[in-house]
């Protein structure tokens, strides 16, 4: 138990920990907005998919770009169906995790891969049109910072997307509670036909943030991919998008909280592999993953208590699709 | 001109309802337009269509002269009128402030808390009110509340504000503060709709006062010119009475004794403020008043689905004060909620579904696990025949059914007997003709004296005066949470009713 | 008539306006899911092409599947589970209680009953011929356990039920990952994460030794008891005026902690011996990751039958064919398994916007720019 044993674990909670932030960033804009999207584990996995197939016909830059398009593509199908059609959000939110991980599923196969990488980059070499991993993010540690030891670790030597996602969170924070466009979005998911009366276009604000939701969960399976574990497999992201959801009630739909779930659950999962590396029986991971969902559970619990409710709860109108009756 | 805002000629229809009819209505700049009138009188259908919630089928709108249509809240808003519902429409976990600078294009991308917090104190202040912008709704009493709705259009530069029944919700001391606001607002030169049923109001704040009946507008006129009984008259009207065959009852023991009943509505606003009653067997009581001063509240105590906070009330001996709705059914207290749809019929499931909805569990319905359906489609034949309620089949979907067959439904489940075989004790009814033609109507006064003769006691609330004169023993007027008086049909007369439904204290003549 | 400006959203020249239809007959019925499916069958196609496969292939396998008898016996199999599940859910769906948690209730069930197993061959614990029947106990009971709580929860207080059902999804999975890797490994398993093997006289194989048969029989009384009980009990009635409203349960006297709760156990409880037909039936014993979502499939299952008993039986062997084309699609044209999942997506998701076709009228008309 060294310093440089605590400074790898931390690193690790932390580049685990991302893919949830990321996920649950978009996620908590939408269900503030009233929007359950629980297409999230669908979209990352296309995420990670469409990131690895990019990645290695185009490279990293285009792997998180299209992968963002994707996954705000997806977003816009589901606020067609959630908003628009006003569909059971439920329902069309399997579907789409189904519809996801169908899609994905395909990119296993090897000459489904290389039928796809040809016609995406036909000069490719051959062992990469085989290959089963990609190449992973380059770390970037942040000069003087990262010496700092053990936060130097822990928040200044990772990937560009990690970088990205904390200051993400900060930034979503801002916008949500001190600006005008966060106080319309917390408000369409409060009370909708309040926020209607007053001039809102509820639409058009829900189908933004679902959008937004499909996108952040697509980089989050990008991030998972080709910045934390390049190996496909299928069904790779394995309901990391529904712990994802179950990050959003946990961190009680604020950005700056979601940072303490994300790494909270990302630690949990470090600790997982830590534990059987230490020989302390292969069965104690497994009640170590069950924490994050119990944890769940508590909190669902906590919040639907009457005096609790008033204070923080879920957005009055979530899974409730709006309609402006005549 | 002269006006800030006139309706002409306004007509609302609704489905089987004229509630505004040829309705001409001007408000002044600078005055405090009461609009008075009883439920149904088409008040506040007036007051939605000048909000843009209804959109009128006939008649024109001006807004300081210039002609304008208002097809929704927000077309209204733009054109500086806005209304505080009785229902507020704010966001509890929010702060004052969120909820005011909603949607304002003109905050500016980055909030300035702190800037807009002094405008929102200051402009509160110029009414005479204290708040924190930026406490948190789900804190504030009603009042408080109120003034936030309020201050929503006031930071607006809203110019015409409509107040639906605002005293509803407040107490004296809150009255006070917001009469005090509003007389500064229209010192401002706002203009002002106060719409009201209590008599001393109108007299306690405004400068002109409308009143309307049965979607008309009875009269116009400068409140110093008029006096509390000549409203009173207005406001009820001079019925002509049918008087309806019926012997005298002679009632025989108690169907219920309510003691001092008290309970809250929904908002957590003392809706019962004592209630005491009695309802003997073989009688009819009515009880008319405005409809928000406890009614919905007294029968839903009764019927199990509302906690009291203090009181009895005895079916038989027994207090059913705060019981579940279950005991209460098997005590024989038979319950007939207003709007059948809303929640005493579900509209997706059969018509025998509906019919047994109280009864399936008791014998020879259904025995330990099992309902026998084979003896409830057999009853249910037998009661469609007396109850007359008329379907294409006992499958129908209870949707398909007309209004007047849903209330034929409801009195066949709730009367006739299917719970261990016997009448039900005391049988409540509220607004049960509301919305039905007349041969409906007919059907639902007769069928509840049948009962009453057969020896059900009948709690019967109403919107009519004229109904319940007709048709009840003795009647009961509720104001404000309590019984103010009661008495036998033609010992009071019509005035003298419409001055205790609108609050004022009138000494019993003997 | 609900009339919304759909293209208001969009800002495209058009104005799309949805309406409400007053009616819709019985053929509008049939066209829209027909259509539905043959839709699904082009988007994929489509999909297919340009991922490099020939769609008319994988269709010959696909109908293939219903056309041979062993592979229609095999359908059958996978049928049995996601048949249960689907059952189980009819239950908790008919009151309103969308309980995801089917999966989890399944594993539970899987658990109890290897508990069972376990009981009997390591410790002699149960004599032979009761182990059939407490397992078939045990796995409702545990189910029924499982779903119980989180129905406890929303009638009490209010929780929502989507996300509690699910977290116990993976509870319950890693329960048993933990128990398989764990105490529950077979020691003489190679070190592979497998329970012991079931012994043949717990195998559901009672008709002809073979399970599909054992199982089938087994779902059509499962469907009978659900259907008398959605019919001919007090609290198939109490559930469908839960369903309808609380508050016109409440109206009508009904408790409603009491109905919920137990409405969840029996949905649960059917969930678990679901379960416990795959461990039982289909592998023979327990590992992790026994069902390849067959709780999820049991969703789809039960909302393209409308809740109905009898219509389960028939779309859960369809669901159960899909799985065994994807096996063989896996084997012989090298297609993921995964197909399967996106075609049984895509139907679901076309018959879901079919019903929003029959339910509303959608009218294009050029717009006033202006």
């Amino acid at each position: 138990m060294s310093i440089q044993w605590v400074e790898q674990v931390l690193q690790l909670t932390v580049q685990m920990g991302t893919v949830y932030l990321l996920a649950s960033l978009g996620e908590i804009y939408a269900e503030r907005s009233g929007v359950l999207n629980l297409g999230l584990e669908g979209m990352m996995i296309m995420g990670a998919a469409i990131s690895f197939i990019f990645s290695i016909a185009y490279g990293h830059l285009s792997a998180i770009f299209i992968a963002a398009i994707v996954g705000a593509l997806m977003g816009f199908l589901l606020s067609i169906l959630a908003v628009d059609m006003k569909l059971n959000q439920v329902v069309v939110g399997l579907a789409l995790t189904l519809l996801g991980i169908g899609f994905s599923g395909f990119f296993t196969f090897p000459e489904i891969r290389k039928n796809i990488l040809l016609r995406l980059n036909p000069s490719l070499p051959v062992e990469m049109l085989l290959t089963q991993q990609a190449e992973k993010l380059p770390e970037i540690p942040i000069p003087l910072f990262s010496d700092i030891p053990i936060l130097g670790k822990m928040f200044f030597s990772h990937n560009v997307l990690v970088y990205f996602s904390l200051l993400l969170s900060i930034v979503m924070w801002l916008i949500l509670f001190k600006t005008r466009i966060g106080l319309t979005i917390r408000s369409v998911g409060e009370n909708p036909s309040m926020a209607d009366s007053l001039g809102v276009n509820v639409y058009m604000v829900r189908k933004a943030t679902t959008i937004i939701s499909g996108a952040f969960a697509s980089l989050a399976g990008a991030y998972f991919f080709i910045g934390f574990h390049p190996f496909w497999r299928e069904g790779v992201t394995a309901g990391r998008g529904f712990i994802a959801l179950a990050l959003v009630i946990l961190a009680t739909w604020s950005p700056l909280r979601a940072i303490l779930g994300a790494y909270l659950f990302g630690g949990v999962e470090t600790f997982q592999y830590r534990l059987q590396l230490f020989g302390l029986g292969a069965q104690s991971p497994y009640f170590l993953a069950m924490l994050p969902y119990i944890m769940t559970m508590v909190t669902l619990i906590i919040i639907s208590t009457e005096s609790i409710k008033k204070k923080i709860g879920a957005p009055a109108s979530l899974g409730i699709p709006y309609s402006r009756e005549e | 001109m002269d006006e800030l805002v006139s309706l002409k000629g306004i007509v609302k229809h609704f489905p089987g309802v004229l509630a505004n009819d040829n309705v001409d209505f001007t408000l002044r700049w600078g005055e405090i337009h009461a609009l008075l009138g009883e439920n149904g009188a088409g008040k506040t259908t007036l007051m939605n269509i000048l909000y843009g919630l209804y959109r009128p089928d006939g008649g024109e709108i001006y807004i300081e002269g210039r002609r304008v249509e208002i097809s929704s809240p927000r077309d209204a808003i733009k054109l500086g009128v806005g209304m505080v519902h009785q229902n507020f429409k704010l966001i509890p976990s929010h702060t004052i402030l969120e909820n005011i600078i909603l949607g304002l294009k003109e905050v500016g991308f980055i909030i300035n808390y702190k800037k807009i917090s002094e405008e929102i104190k200051k402009l509160a202040e110029s009414y005479g009110w204290r708040i924190n912008p930026n406490a948190y709704v789900w804190q504030l009493t009603a009042g408080e509340k109120q003034q936030v709705e309020l201050l929503k259009l006031l930071y607006r530069d809203a110019r015409i504000l409509i107040l639906d029944e605002p005293t509803s919700v407040l107490t004296p001391q809150e009255c006070r503060i917001l009469f005090q606001a509003l007389r500064r607002m229209a010192r401002e030169g706002k203009g002002i709709i106060f719409i009201t049923h209590k008599l001393d109001e109108v007299f306690a704040i405004s400068d002109r006062v409308t009143v309307m009946r049965k979607g008309k507008v009875v009269v116009t006129k400068e409140t110093s010119k008029t006096d509390i009984s000549e409203l009173a008259q207005y406001m009820v009207g001079r019925p002509v009475l049918f008087i309806i065959e019926k012997k005298e009852s002679k009632p025989s023991g108690e169907a219920i004794i309510i003691r001092n009943l008290k309970a809250f509505n929904d908002k957590g606003v003392p809706a019962l403020k004592g209630v005491d009653l009695v309802v003997m067997k073989n009688e009819i009581v009515g009880v008319i008043g405005v409809t928000g001063n406890g009614q919905q509240e007294l029968v839903e105590v009764i019927a199990g689905l509302r906690k009291a906070s203090e009181g009895s009330i005895l079916v038989d001996g027994i207090n059913i004060v705060n019981s579940s709705p279950d005991k209460v059914i098997k005590l024989g207290v038979a319950y007939i909620p207003p709007e059948p749809l809303r929640y005493s019929i579900a509209p997706n499931l059969t018509l025998v579904d509906n019919l047994f909805m109280k009864a399936y569990r008791y014998k020879p319905y259904s025995n330990g696990i099992l309902i026998n359906w084979k003896k409830i489609y057999k009853k249910a034949d037998e009661l469609i025949k007396n109850f007359q309620i008329i379907s294409p089949s006992l499958s129908t979907k209870a949707k398909s059914l007309s209004g007047g067959n849903l209330q034929r439904l409801i009195l066949a489940r709730e009367l006739s007997g299917l719970i261990e075989d016997r009448i039900p004790r005391l049988i409540v009814a509220a607004y049960p003709t509301k919305g039905l033609d007349i041969g409906a109507t007919e059907f639902v006064h007769k069928t509840l004296i049948e009962y009453s003769r057969k020896g059900s006691g009948i709690l019967f609330i109403s919107e009519d005066i004229e109904e319940a004169l007709m048709i009840s023993d003795r009647v009961a007027v509720m104001h404000d949470g309590r019984i103010v008086r009661m008495f036998k049909p033609g010992e009071v007369d019509i005035e003298k009713i419409g001055l205790m439904m609108g609050g004022v204290r009138v000494a019993s003549t003997i | 008539m609900m009339v919304v400006d759909v293209a208001k959203t969009l800002t495209i020249p058009y104005t799309i306006k949805i309406q409400r239809r007053l009616y819709y007959s019985r053929r509008l019925s049939i066209l829209t899911t027909f259509s539905a499916v043959i839709i699904a069958f082009g988007i994929a196609g489509l999909f297919f092409t340009i991922i490099g496969l020939n769609p008319l292939e994988v269709y010959s396998y696909i109908v293939g599947v219903f056309a041979s008898t062993t592979l229609l016996l095999e359908s059958f199999k996978r049928a049995i589970p996601i048949g249960l599940a689907a059952l189980g859910l009819s239950i908790a769906f008919r009151m309103n209680f969308w309980n995801i948690g089917a999966e989890g209730q399944m594993y539970m069930g899987m658990l109890a009953s290897t508990g069972i197993v376990l009981l009997h061959v390591c410790y002699g614990l149960i004599p032979t011929y009761f182990v059939l029947s407490l397992m078939i106990l045990a796995a409702f009971f545990t189910g029924g356990l499982w779903c119980s709580l989180p129905a406890f929860l929303k009638a009490k207080m209010k929780v929502n039920e989507i996300l509690t059902t699910l977290m116990m999804n993976y509870i319950a999975m890693y329960l048993v990952d933990f128990l398989i890797y764990g105490p529950w490994r077979d020691p003489k398993g190679y070190g592979f994460p497998l329970s012991v093997p079931f012994p043949e006289y717990s195998k559901l194989t009672i008709i002809f030794g073979e399970f599909a048969y054992g199982g089938l029989l087994l779902l059509c009384l499962t469907a009978v008891l659900v259907f008398t009980i959605l019919k001919y009990t007090k609290l198939g009635f109490e559930l469908k005026i839960v369903g309808e409203s609380i508050e016109t349960a409440r109206y009508a006297g009904i408790n409603l902690s009491k109905v919920v709760t137990v409405g969840g156990f029996v949905a649960g409880g059917i969930a678990g011996i679901g379960g416990l037909t795959i461990v039982s039936g289909i592998i023979g014993r327990l590992r992790p990751r026994a069902s390849p979502g067959y709780g999820y499939t049991a969703i789809i299952v039960v909302l393209l039958s409308a809740l109905n008993p009898w219509l389960i039986i028939p779309v859960s062997i369809f669901f159960g064919g899909l799985f065994v084309a994807g096996d063989i699609l896996q084997a012989t044209l090298r297609i993921p398994g995964a197909a399967v999942e996106m075609y049984q997506a895509l139907i679901f998701l076309l018959i879901v916007i079919g019903e929003f076709m029959k339910r509303y009228k959608i009218t294009i008309t050029r717009r006033v720019v202006g």
